[in-house]
Order: C-alpha cells, then sequence, then structure tokens
C-alpha cells in the first residue's frame, strides 16, 4: 500500500477486503480440519481393541481374545476396531490405504487409530513409513468378512 | 526493545496458549459415534482444495491482470509522477 504523501489519496478498500478474505479463508480452513480430526478420533465405546506391533519387517495383531495373527488380519464387518499401534524396533507406520487408516508406529509409544469396515474383501496393509532395507514388503492383508 | 519483548511474548504465548487449547478440546474420553473414514476425510480434502484452487485462481489471476494492465507497453499506461518529472 502506498501511503498518502507519496502519490495523493487513494481507497484502501480493496487490500482490506483482501485481507479479510483471506483470514476468513484460513479461520475456515483451521476450524473445518479440526472439527473433523475431533470426530474422527472419536472411538465408539464398543470398539475392540487391537493391538498392532510393527517390526522389521512384518506386522503382528492380537485381538482382545488373545488370538493372534502375523500378517493378516482378520476383522468383521460393521464392527469398530481400535488399533493400538507400537513398534519393536525403528519407526514404522501402519496403513490401510483402502480405508484411510494412518498411524506411527513408534517403539515405546502407543498410538492410537479407530475405523470400522464397510465393506467385505481383501485390502492390503503396508507400512508407510521407510523403515529399512525389506520396508517395500513389509505388507500384510486385511481380510473382512461379515459377521456370525 | 519493546518490539522484541512484544514478539518474544507473542511466540511464547502462542507456544503456550495453542497447545493448551488443544489439550481442552481435542478428542477426550467420551465415546464417538460410527462413521466412514474414508467419508469424512475425503470429503475435507476435497472442501479444502476447492478453498485452495479458489485461492490459487483470484491470486493468480490478479498477478495476470497486474503484469498485463501496468506494463509500460499499455496503451492506456501514464508514466508515474516521478518518470513525467525525471525527478526521484
Amino acid at each position: 500500500m502506498v501511503s498518502g504523501n507519496m502519490s495523493g489519496h487513494h481507497s484502501t478498500w480493496p487490500e482490506w477486503v483482501y485481507v479479510g478474505v483471506v483470514i476468513a479463508l484460513l479461520c475456515y480452513v483451521g476450524a473445518e480440519a479440526w472439527n473433523i480430526e475431533r470426530i474422527v478420533e472419536h472411538v465408539p465405546a464398543d470398539a475392540e481393541i487391537i493391538k498392532v506391533v510393527g517390526q522389521q519387517w512384518l506386522w503382528t495383531f492380537e485381538h482382545e481374545d488373545g488370538t493372534k495373527e502375523i500378517g493378516e488380519l482378520h476383522l468383521e464387518k460393521g464392527k469398530a476396531y481400535k488399533f493400538e499401534v507400537t513398534s519393536k524396533d525403528v519407526v514404522h507406520s501402519f496403513n490401510i490405504h483402502d480405508f484411510t487408516v494412518l498411524m506411527d508406529a513408534v517403539p515405546g509409544r502407543v498410538n492410537t487409530v479407530w475405523f470400522s469396515p464397510t465393506e467385505t474383501g481383501e485390502f492390503p496393509i503396508q507400512c508407510r513409513e521407510y523403515c529399512g532395507l525389506i520396508h517395500y514388503n513389509m505388507r500384510g492383508t486385511l481380510y473382512v468378512e461379515n459377521g456370525v | 526493545m519493546m518490539k522484541v519483548i512484544f514478539g518474544l511474548a507473542l511466540v511464547l504465548s502462542l507456544l503456550v496458549i495453542l497447545p493448551s487449547i488443544e489439550y481442552v478440546l481435542a478428542a477426550g474420553d467420551e465415546p464417538g459415534e460410527y462413521l466412514d473414514r474414508r467419508v469424512e476425510i475425503w470429503g475435507l480434502f476435497y472442501r479444502l482444495m476447492i478453498v485452495a484452487f479458489t485461492v490459487g485462481t483470484v491470486v493468480s489471476g490478479m498477478i495476470v491482470w497486474l503484469v498485463l494492465r501496468f506494463r509500460e507497453s499499455n496503451p492506456k499506461a501514464k508514466p508515474t509522477e516521478y518518470e513525467a518529472d525525471g525527478k526521484w
């Protein structure tokens, strides 16, 4: 903005409208993102807890009833599952791409993420954080089946 | 000096206040509802992309207009008073 004593008087309202619109958009973006994050993070009360452990280079899963699975995970459609994700060695990232599930697996720390499968089928599980030589093959399979 | 103190206070308050708000308002222990993460997350993504592309269009359009309107060769161009008088 040019000050008045350099080029005479001129209106500055377009600048203020511009600034106002930018601030409004930033507020909208921040509020919307925060709200969705808040909604997505709230876990349903009846969610089954599944312990997920990442290690070079495989995923281990433990259900609430003690059942363990390595490299594959069997879940029921329509139920809620809360993953407690951790790692035994280096940082990994637990990812089920088809259900937008993504959470870092960090040694000494338990991170949580929940989801509810909405369709049956086989879906790939993968590591999304480079974790060493065989990172590319640190995969698993999610089997979603109809409940009994 | 006052500016430095004010700036420092602002940064410190942001460092303290924002995490506090986050702590107070973030997901608590109360149970949530069943939802499809894909719908929520991709919906958010598309809404924010609308904002991003709208802003990008307005800003780049304004830059293009400015460059064309205020180029020297524009027939409507007028020299500034400095250029006209040769005084700086």
